[in-house]
């Protein structure tokens, strides 16, 4: 009975939470500066066609009616038609998703692993060379300006070397090539995917090799530690069976919520990389004023980080009974 | 069970976390593609990196540079510029217009020509454009079509235009505006007119497979990596001399590349998998790409103006002497030589120089040849002249400049702190740059002004849409070849909120000229009272025209060959009709 009034108050809390970023966001937008049909508009434009024009694009009603049209079809789940590409706005959004998810769901995934991987053999060998290396390698990584190190990772792997391909997501001499088959295409996805998925890569390990390192020092500190040790079991097995699996906790919940966030992408790893995912497409909407595709794709984050907050609590009410009381 | 070097989660589990997989997986790709050769089809195709890809194929929406670059190779209008003079020429047209004054008519003779599917170019389809653009009032275009009474179509290669009155950008602007296939958008028009929203219905219309005119029709799309364009078999220019040019396309087609960066770019091009960067280098970029020997650097002007606007509206900026002074002590080389270096041109008047035809020489070049001290004692002149006084004055006794001090207006009042908006460095540093120049400048003489960078859009609302600013400094990089721009800036009627005349200028005497300037057929008396209206806004200064940037564009040379230059760039339908393989 608890985890069911837990699990309605935390529902009702995530349902208030998520109309309140609904009205910010619509307010956001209107009150930025900037004029989204300025540049569809040419200076010998007579003021009743400019009026046409803004009105067509439902711009002239009052703010309220907008609002409301605004909240209806959020829940119709109709987001309307961008401004720019002149396509449902949904649409727009599900082209850019699945290569924002491949890219970062990867990459987080690999940077979890090798990172609790890391994490574990630190810690394990706290104090000695290979822990202060391993610590300061994932500091450094973890701090590093992003697109530093992308631009770097494209200057050494992909113009000098010559390695991987500079930018993009595919070749053209592939994908034009008509004889070429499905497994060249999805080689050249992944030829592509290796050095954005690096820079990622270095980004994000360091986080959960730092978070893993820390959560394994405590738990070797707990008693059943010290049992597996008083009954002969051997290191590699105590490491790795009994203390492992119980320190990777935070780092799963920690990789919970990067994948929720991962949705948004990240502007600056898209930018560079060029890699057409949703996050270039949110910059590009805001700048634009483009708002009925920078509140769906602001709303459609929001709604993913809030569902995956959901889940977390969901698993830790579980996992942790004094949370639900 | 093994688990050494391993590490195992789960509440008792033997599930695998060492991520070995994921590394075997990573090093099988690497390898593959270090043994894969690289893989070409052997076509002769351009490729043309870009930064964005185009963000609508629908040719009414379609209002970015992006969309446009891709557009302008299928969609075609009936008269273009040619590229030495920049004169019209009869493009889907057959021959130059026929004027009948009288009836206040023009005739067009079309050319044989079919579209990339097949079907012949007829004149319903150029009435059918008229008429759809006017039905639909669709944005960007229909100010070429407005003054449009009536299009006859006697018969399927002539077309005549009745216009309700005489209107000059009829030949400039409204025979150059694209024209689009009947057959295809007829269904489009029809559907839009049933909805509520017909505009918003024909601008949200998805076109996959543009049908055009063009030398180039849309192959392929792959979103967010690539567009490719082929030759169009059905192009009417192919293997004829038009404007004394011999035109292909002799290029199997062409590849736009998208990059979201110019690094992304021009590293690509240093490594030869693209051809041309079509968007404006950095001058920074020059010096490393001319130690290719393979890439070429070519520069080109731009029909651009960029400028410091007043706030006319207000005091002490509505002094035609104070806007006189400021102008007097800018240094115009500075910025070409120092900000620019070395990549623009000075500018005297509202027209770029490389507009020869409408570009107004006779104007007062106020800072022209004036070192520092010279462009003080002339811009303290003018001052004092007009009734300014100083508590410290920049030229004192004995005729030396110093720093002025303590301005006061005419009426005795102190000069307020003033504030010259510019946009942020990350938008544009050479316009960031000029305005804190100009700030220097006007300090030496003792005017309080603070060059403020703001976000580009904040900055265009609040000279715009609130007018509530001193003075800012602005640009346009791609100006239209006519001159009626001019009247569109400065003419009272566009002094209110979101309008043109930014600066609130108001003079009558203008005003007549230049709406007698927009009615004026005769292209001679049309160049004389476009003059007029340049020399009257040089003389008033609204704006004081700064500079114009050079475009400078990194092309390959060992794969084609034959790019044309013409203002704007090498990126143009000439070059992609006259480039030919090595």
């Amino acid at each position: 009975m608890e985890i069911k009034r837990y699990l309605t108050r935390r529902i009702i809390q995530i349902l208030v939470s998520f109309f309140v970023i609904l009205t910010v966001l619509f307010l956001l937008f209107r009150l930025a500066p900037g004029d989204p049909v300025s540049r569809m508009i040419d200076p010998s434009m007579s003021p009743e066609d400019a009026e046409h024009l803004i009105a067509q694009l439902g711009l002239r009603e009052p703010i309220w009616r907008q609002y409301l049209v605004y909240v209806k079809n959020f829940f119709t789940g109709d987001f309307g038609y961008s401004f720019h590409y002149g396509r449902p706005v949904l649409k727009v959004i599900w082209e850019k998703l699945p290569n924002t998810l491949l890219l970062f769901t990867s990459s987080i995934i690999l940077s979890a692993l090798v990172g609790i991987f890391l994490g574990k053999i630190a810690a394990w060998n706290k104090g000695k060379p290979l822990d202060s290396w391993m610590t300061i390698g994932a500091l450094v990584t973890h701090t590093v300006f992003l697109p530093w190190l992308a631009l770097i990772l494209i200057w050494v792997f992909a113009y000098k070397l010559g390695w991987f391909p500079i930018t993009g997501i595919i070749s053209e001499e592939i994908w034009l090539d008509p004889d070429a088959g499905a497994l060249a295409k999805a080689l050249d996805v992944g030829h592509h995917m290796v050095l954005p998925m690096a820079t990622l890569f270095c980004i994000h390990f360091g986080s959960y090799l730092l978070i893993m390192r820390s959560s394994m020092l405590e738990t070797l500190k707990e008693d059943y530690i010290l049992t597996a040790r008083a009954k002969g079991l051997r290191e590699s097995v105590i490491r790795d069976r009994h203390a492992a699996p119980n320190a990777a906790l935070p780092v799963v919940t920690s990789v919970g919520l990067s994948l929720a966030f991962s949705i948004n992408g990240g502007a600056l790893t898209e930018t560079v990389f060029t890699w057409p995912g949703i996050g270039r497409e949110l910059v590009f909407a805001v700048s634009q004023n483009d708002y009925p595709l920078a509140q769906a794709s602001f709303l459609l984050i929001a709604l993913v980080v809030l569902a995956a907050n959901l889940v977390v609590d969901i698993l830790y009410a579980y996992l942790d009974p004094r949370i639900r009381y | 069970m093994k688990t050494g070097g391993r590490c195992v989660m789960g509440y008792g589990s033997s599930r695998s976390f060492s991520g070995c997989g994921f590394l075997r997986f990573a090093l099988i790709i690497l390898v593959v593609f270090l043994a894969l050769p690289a893989m070409s089809n052997g076509a002769p195709l351009l490729k043309v990196g870009v930064l964005e890809e185009p963000k609508s194929l629908n040719i009414w929406l379609a209002s970015d540079a992006w969309s446009s670059r891709v557009l302008s190779e299928i969609y075609q209008p009936l008269f273009t510029r040619e590229p030495s003079k920049l004169a019209l020429v009869p493009w889907l047209a057959e021959k130059d217009p026929v004027y009948d004054p009288a009836n206040l008519s023009y005739t067009i003779y079309l050319r044989e020509a079919k579209w990339s599917d097949g079907t012949p170019f007829t004149s319903s389809d150029v009435a059918f454009t008229a008429r759809l653009v006017k039905e639909f009032r669709v944005p960007r275009f229909l100010s070429n079509w407005s003054f449009v009474k009536e299009i006859a179509t006697p018969d399927p290669r002539t077309v005549i235009f009745y216009l309700e009155e005489p209107m000059a950008t009829f030949l400039t602007r409204t025979l150059t505006t694209p024209i689009v296939q009947e057959k295809q958008w007829k269904p489009i028009v029809e559907y839009a007119r049933k909805k509520e929203k017909s505009l918003a219905a024909l601008l949200n219309q998805k076109v996959d497979y543009p049908v055009g005119t063009g030398p180039f029709r849309l192959k392929e799309w792959r979103q967010g990596a690539y567009i490719f364009l082929e030759t169009n078999p059905n192009f009417f220019g192919t293997g004829k001399r038009i404007a004394g040019r011999d035109l292909g396309p002799f290029i199997g087609g062409i590849v736009f590349k998208n990059y979201g960066t110019s690094d992304a770019a021009i590293l690509d091009l240093k490594k030869g998998s693209i051809d041309i960067f079509w968007w404006g280098l950095q001058a920074g970029y020059v010096d490393d790409l001319q130690k290719d020997k393979n890439i070429r650097i070519i520069t080109n002007e731009k029909s651009g103006l960029y400028y410091m606007g007043f706030n006319l509206r207000k005091a002490p900026f509505n002094d035609k002497a104070l806007r006189k002074s400021v102008a007097t002590l800018i240094d115009k080389d500075f910025i070409v030589d120092r900000i620019l270096q070395g990549f623009g041109v000075k500018m005297d008047t509202v027209v770029p120089p490389a507009n020869r035809l409408w570009c107004c020489t006779e104007v007062e070049k106020y800072c022209e040849g004036l070192n520092k001290e010279q462009r003080i004692k002339k811009a303290f002149g003018i001052l004092s002249e007009a009734g300014y006084k100083w508590d410290e004055p920049p030229v004192d006794g004995s005729g030396k400049v110093v720093k002025g001090k303590g301005i006061r207006l005419p009426d005795g009042t102190p000069m307020a702190a003033f504030t010259i908006l510019t946009p942020p460095a990350d938008y544009d540093p050479q316009r960031a740059m000029v305005g804190t120049m100009v700030q220097e400048w006007l300090r030496e003489i003792g005017m309080p002004a603070s060059a403020k960078p703001m976000a580009f859009g904040s900055l265009t609302e609040q000279v715009k849409g609130r007018r509530d600013f001193d003075a800012f400094v602005l640009g346009y990089g791609k100006l239209s070849l006519d001159p009626d721009y001019v009247r569109n800036f400065f003419v009272s009627a566009n002094d209110k909120p979101q309008g043109w005349n930014m600066s609130g200028y108001n003079n009558k005497e203008f005003d007549r000229v230049a709406e007698q300037s927009v009615k004026e057929m005769d292209l001679e008396k049309r160049r004389e009272l476009v003059m007029q209206m340049q020399r009257m806004v040089v003389d008033d200064l609204p704006y004081i025209p700064l500079y114009n940037p050079m475009l400078l564009e990194a092309v390959r040379t060992d794969r084609f060959t034959g790019w044309v230059s013409m203002v704007e760039g090498v990126g143009n339908t000439w070059s992609f009709c006259e480039l030919k393989p090595r």
